[in-house]
């Protein structure tokens, strides 16, 4: 099992406010001490047009990231593939591919918000088709220069497809265990439904809400940390589709049983807890953990602690973990 | 005037942080393949600390809001050290307008409404529940990011609009706004480089890119550029004995080692 950490989506909000530059300054210092500790990944996420500032332009942020580090791996997650130009991103991504010695993650998505559609001139109804459009550019012009492409789906036909191609599957956070299964699943049941392309099943990477708290004290701030963070996606509109035994999980509809259904996946206790809850993580079918603990309210130096504590005091147990069959 | 890099096939993106180490008022990373100036420019952005850094933008290939996205994140990665250097591409002029105009406002964090015949934005096919105006965000550091133009069409837009053109020859006449960038390639001939750069200055030109020759190595910039080049084009009449005394020793090793020959 690998691990990363994220969401690196650069904000400066009504609760937790700063400059846009001390944000991506902290990127920086962040993806320096990723590395330091050990960490396999460190990944960002893109929005438009959001109050806050949340990072447009995914791209160019991991290529800064990964230009002050020498083997943390930098991803997308997601890049929101239909609202862009698909040669250009393809091109994009390979030449950062390039200048990093191959250490670009390209995780794409649909994107959700007619917002966004809405400013970029782009139907919300075409994304699928001018998604598929903009996989085979990268293809084409990605791959070839060493990009791993990741794609983001909460349904088990998109996480089948992604398997068909033989791309791995980046899963939210806000997923229950009970749907990661499925869909991890679904996924290699496409791959080798597909006669496994490319002869190595590929990977499944899933965010998780954990944190190391050994105290209640602890753990009620990070409850409240993650709750804080959903409270975002109510304001984001986002939505996940009930699949098998798994509700739907709506923050636009009904944002209060959203945001408690999101919180109650984290994973929150001291080491031997976090040890458990990740190995049943594995058991679901997941390769790759990605921690997610850049939460709004969070401080930095919270952030950081956790980042270390996990590293010295979990990773040494886990990394030995395989995803079950 | 002053003295910039501009990378090129003879330079790779590890002369930036030596440019910066050096005083160089800028790293120029527009040439070549301008589709993707932005990552090239981010890893310098990320590597540098107080030289600024020109992005190469292209027009024609991507929505004008979502290159003032990009650039607005590279401002806020470099703390406000960005200048964009817009090509206008295949465009006409009517086009690069348009789409210049888009960009413009797309990085004044002021809310955009914009009804023309390449883009409408907001475009309004998500239906009538949507808003009338959009705000592209992060804004940028700065409280303008510089533009300055190439391409076929950019001497009709620098006209319409103000924005300089950089110029590549210095026997033409240069406008005499605030502003007026230039490149020039070195030859490594000192007397015709010297001659070049004062040349430049007396045209006009306020900053000049140079790009290196081919077999040169990042020393140049401090060696040649910063000892030679940049102070010619400072102050007048400049005293050349400054470029020809012995430079202060840097290092303490360097220190070290004099003081044990004087011992």
């Amino acid at each position: 099992m690998q691990f990363g950490a994220g969401l690196w989506c650069l904000q400066t909000s009504a609760t937790t406010p700063r400059s846009s530059a001390e944000a991506y300054r902290q990127l920086l210092v962040d993806a320096r001490e990723m590395e330091a500790m050990g960490y396999d990944s460190l990944w960002l996420s893109e929005h438009h047009f959001f109050y806050d500032g949340y990072c447009p332009a995914v791209i160019p942020a991991a290529a800064a990231a990964l230009a002050v580090t020498t083997k943390l791996r930098v991803g997308t997650g997601m890049l929101l593939l239909p609202m862009q130009q698909p040669e250009r991103v393809a091109r994009l991504a390979g030449r950062v591919a390039e200048q990093s010695g191959g250490r670009f993650d390209l995780g794409v998505g649909l994107g959700y918000r007619d917002v966004e559609f809405d400013g970029k001139g782009i139907a919300r109804q075409k994304r699928v088709g001018l998604h598929k459009q903009g996989l085979e550019a990268i293809a084409q012009y990605a791959e070839p220069s060493g990009v791993r492409v990741w794609n983001g789906s909460a349904t088990p036909a998109g996480v089948a497809r992604a398997g068909a191609r033989g791309q791995g599957i980046y899963l939210s956070g806000a997923n229950p265990l009970s749907l990661v299964r499925d869909l991890a699943a679904a996924h290699r049941q496409g791959w080798e439904d597909a006669g496994r392309p490319g002869g190595v099943r590929p990977r499944v990477a899933a965010l998780r809400n954990v944190w190391l708290a050994d105290t209640p004290a602890e753990a009620a701030a990070a409850l409240e940390y993650q709750r804080a963070s959903y409270v975002l996606y109510a304001g984001l509109g986002w939505s996940v589709a009930a699949t098998g035994d798994t509700p739907t999980m709506d923050f636009k509809k009904d944002a209060d049983a959203a945001v408690a259904g999101a919180v109650a996946t984290s994973i929150i206790g001291p080491a031997e807890y976090i040890i458990d809850g990740l190995t049943a993580v594995s058991e679901a079918g997941v390769d790759d953990v990605i921690f997610r603990v850049v939460l709004e309210g969070a401080p930095q130096s919270a952030v950081h602690r956790v980042l270390r504590r996990l590293a010295d005091e979990v990773l040494p147990h886990v990394a030995h973990l395989e995803a079950a069959a | 005037m002053r003295i910039a890099l501009l990378l090129d096939d003879n330079t790779t993106t590890a002369w930036a942080a030596a440019a910066d180490a050096v005083g160089s008022f800028a790293v120029g990373c527009w040439l070549g393949d301008t589709e993707t100036s932005s990552v090239v420019s981010a890893a310098v952005v990320a590597t540098t600390a107080t030289t600024r850094v020109a992005v190469g933008v292209r027009l024609g290939l991507e929505n004008p809001i979502t290159l003032a996205e990009e650039l607005a994140v590279l401002d806020n990665i470099s703390a406000g050290r960005i200048i964009a250097v817009v090509d206008t591409g295949d465009l006409d002029l009517d086009g690069a307008r348009e789409d210049l105009g888009l960009l413009v406002a797309g990085l004044s964090a002021r809310p955009i409404q914009h009804a023309g015949a390449r883009w409408t934005v907001p475009s309004g096919v998500m239906g009538p529940d949507m808003p009338k105006s959009l705000i592209v965000t992060p804004e940028p550091t700065q409280l303008e990011v510089p533009i300055w133009l190439v391409g076929a069409v950019a001497q009709a837009l620098s006209a319409e609009t103000g924005y300089p053109v950089i110029a590549d020859d210095a026997g033409q006449p240069l406008t005499q706004a605030r502003v007026q960038p230039a490149i020039l390639q070195l030859t490594g001939d000192l007397v015709a480089d010297r001659d070049a750069v004062i040349a430049w200055s007396a045209a006009g030109a306020s900053h000049l890119f140079v790009r290196v020759p081919a077999g040169a190595d990042p020393s140049l910039l401090r060696g040649y550029i910063a000892l030679h080049l940049a102070p010619e084009v400072a102050m007048v009449n400049y005293p050349r004995v400054m470029s020809h005394t012995l430079r202060p020793l840097e290092s303490t090793e360097e220190t070290a080692s004099v003081s044990a020959d004087l011992e």
